[in-house]
């Protein structure tokens, strides 16, 4: 199986802090690897170096082989990879169909003009999206069923808009998909049902790179796990390698200490 | 007061306001995508009225022409007319504000008063400082007679034309590709980006049409009154800019009413006799009054925390907003009140504050029915309508579009 992604001792720094240090990882294609680490230890960052929205101060980030860093964050999507936010940032004043077509947005092609007219190709282009928007959002079912589409998304509940966040990065079908604390907020329920879903989507050939700080979830579905603390790879390996690490025990524990004397 | 004279100036009121509102547009466009206003807004429409002029002045146009020569004429002045402000406005977003994006709010702001006023500068020296004058044809000055009523066509023309625009805008920016990149990046422009949206395209996009849509208010504008100095879109862009915040800065439909109502405000105001007016009055009234006796305390009764509950406690919420003043008043007064309350009857002694002066407006305007405002107070009345407007409406006529609902 090809490496999807290949992250080669990038940094990324802000101010006099390395949020990320020298990091180098992989991801293989169809695998699911976790992303875990205290608050702060430079996993978003991480995600948005390969996203585009910063610049690696050094290092490099490669897409099947092809460098992505120093990209606009659009121009990465366009390469194939999309993302979900730890703090939502859904457009929260568009309806809920309407955010899966804006996910959509670099697969269309329909042009000014021949939108206004309304040309033949633009309409079936149109309508093949909506067919695949809706059935982006049947994955998750009984959620965003009938109305629940046209509603803006604002109108949702907090486990539906996390919901609707996985389904407008889906709706570009990436070659990677990342998942910024996909449960986060979730009751138990909630988040073994989205757990079911990523593992839905490994079988649908989907490759992730997953943050979470969910240990039954990361145990659950990930493939491999990579631990961080303070910007730095403290381990890497399968999740119970991982869990056993002295060092991330150490990361984890040694937080849970300073929590306990605080 | 005929009826004749009402439908003429509201077609008056009419065709002001949709000039005002084919050039709010783009005030509000930009706002809603960058949160900035383009202050050279203004001046782009009067670029696209001197080149409508100067296009046809260059072919001569007069009406011993065929009627397909002045038709060709009047199309190439359209064409020039949208064209020309496309690219200025895609240039000076190009170099006057993208190299500012991301600063202080204030620096691309200070950006744009300097392109105002380069672009006014450069408009004298093109074309002098004299106002620029079309030959009166015909067919600007013809005009229909509907039921005994006298009514230019040109009015009409702008009114449909600019209808039509809007139509076509609002398909935009619901419906299409593009228009669904513009709001997602007038939302968050860059979780927009990370869904795959160029959002410099989609910024440089939202300038050509605004600018568009100014020169061919630019257009309409020097084809209605025959003539236009070059510092025109200076009034104009402001009170299209006031439009654009009456209805709501960033919401396109907001726009669209702001300046209608603008439009209307400042026809009326001056055109009709008073007793006339004061009915306007007493809709504001009534609508205050609903406000306040019926939407605000529906919407307050919402945040009573789960544990609070209690029918008592929502109709003491519910006087505080009816039966104000004296309920509110005694709230305020009140040595112990808990903070929804007091809030709420500050609140509703405004609102009330608001309806009175209303009340006493409608008053003072029945009892002069017969006196007809003076032209010079024309800008004193729009003031005034826009103040009390925002009062009850502080985000404008229709909201801003913007801000999340949560
Ligand atoms: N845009 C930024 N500017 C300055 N500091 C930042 C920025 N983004 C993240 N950081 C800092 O980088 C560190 C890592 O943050 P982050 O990647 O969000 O951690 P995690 O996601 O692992 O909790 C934190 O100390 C955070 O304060
Ligand atoms: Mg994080």
């Amino acid at each position: 199986m090809g490496t999807i992604l290949e992250l080669q001792g990038v940094s990324m720094s802000f101010g006099g802090l390395k949020a990320v240090d020298s990091l180098s990882f992989d991801v293989r294609e169809n695998e699911i690897v976790s992303i875990i680490g205290p608050n702060g230890s430079g996993k978003t960052t991480t995600f948005n170096v390969i996203s585009g929205l910063y610049e690696p101060d050094s290092g490099d980030i490669l897409l099947k082989g092809e460098s992505v860093a120093g990209l606009r964050p659009d121009q990465v999507h366009d390469k194939g990879i999309s993302r979900t936010f730890q703090s939502l940032r859904l457009f929260s004043n568009m309806s809920v169909l309407d955010n899966v077509l804006v996910g959509m947005h670099s697969v269309t092609d329909a042009g000014l003009i021949a939108s206004m007219l309304r040309l033949p190709k633009v309409r079936r282009e149109e309508a093949a999206m909506r067919v695949k928007a809706r059935e982006i959002l049947e994955m998750f079912p009984g959620r965003f069923s009938g109305p629940r589409q046209q509603q803006p998304a604002f109108s949702l509940s907090y486990a539906n808009r996390r919901r609707l966040e996985i389904a407008r990065a889906l709706a570009s079908e990436p070659a990677l998909l990342l998942l910024d604390e996909p449960v986060a907020g979730m009751n138990p329920m909630e988040s073994r049902e989205v757990m079911e879903q990523i593992k839905v989507l490994r079988d649908k050939g989907y490759t992730i790179l997953m943050i979470e700080h969910d240990m039954h979830v990361v145990e659950g579905v990930s493939d491999r796990v990579i631990a961080m603390d303070h910007g730095v790879k403290i381990a890497e390996g399968t999740y119970t390698e991982v869990a056993n690490d002295p060092q991330v025990v150490e990361a984890y524990l040694g937080k849970r200490a300073a929590e306990a004397t605080a | 007061m005929s009826l004749d004279h009402i439908v003429s100036v509201t077609i008056g009121g009419l065709t002001v306001g949709m000039i005002y509102a084919l050039i709010a547009l783009g005030y509000t466009m930009v706002y809603g995508v960058l949160k900035f206003i383009n202050f050279a807004h203004g001046e782009v429409f009067t670029i696209g009225g001197y080149v409508a002029a100067f296009t046809l002045l260059t072919l001569g146009v007069n009406d011993g022409m065929s009627a397909i020569a002045v038709a060709g004429c009047l199309l190439a002045a359209v064409v020039a007319s949208v064209l020309v402000p496309m690219a200025i406005g895609f240039l000076v977003e190009r170099i006057a504000y993208r190299p500012l994006r991301g600063r202080a709010r204030i620096i691309p702001l200070l950006s744009a008063i300097g392109v105002s006023i380069v672009m006014q500068q450069s408009i004298i020296l093109v074309f002098g400082s004299k106002p620029v004058t079309i030959p009166t044809l015909a067919l600007s000055s013809a005009s229909i007679v509907v039921g005994g009523i006298r009514i230019r066509v040109l009015a009409l023309v702008i009114i449909v034309v600019s209808a039509v625009l809007m139509a076509g805008l609002t398909y935009l920016v619901k419906s299409t590709r593009i228009g669904k990149a513009m709001r997602a990046t007038s939302q968050d422009m860059e979780a927009a980006e990370m869904m795959g949206i160029d959002t410099n395209k989609t910024i440089a996009f939202t300038f050509i049409v605004g600018s568009a849509l100014a020169g061919i208010g630019g257009f309409l504008v020097i084809m209605y009154y025959g003539s236009l100095k070059f510092d025109a879109g200076f009034l104009y862009g402001l009170k299209a800019f006031t439009a654009a915040v009456l209805g709501g800065i960033g919401n396109i439909p907001g726009a669209v009413v702001g300046a209608l109502v603008l439009g209307m405000t400042e026809t009326y105001g001056v055109s009709v006799d008073l007793g006339f007016l004061a009915w306007f009055v007493v809709a504001g009234l009534v609508l205050g009054l609903y406000v306040q006796m019926v939407r605000i305390p529906r919407r307050r009764l919402q945040h009573i925390a789960e544990d609070r509950r209690t029918p008592e406690y929502e109709r003491s919420l519910l006087n505080v907003y009816r039966l104000t003043p004296y309920h509110g008043v005694k709230t305020l007064l009140a040595e112990r009140t808990d903070a929804l309350l007091s809030v709420s009857a500050e609140h509703a002694v405004r609102l009330m504050a608001g309806n009175v002066f209303l009340a006493v407006v409608a008053a003072v305007m029945f009892v002069n029915a017969n006196v007809r405002i003076d032209t010079r107070w024309q800008p004193v009345i729009a003031f005034v309508v826009l103040m009390v407007i925002l009062m009850f409406r502080p985000s404008g006529i229709l909201g801003e579009a913007i801000t999340e609902k949560v």
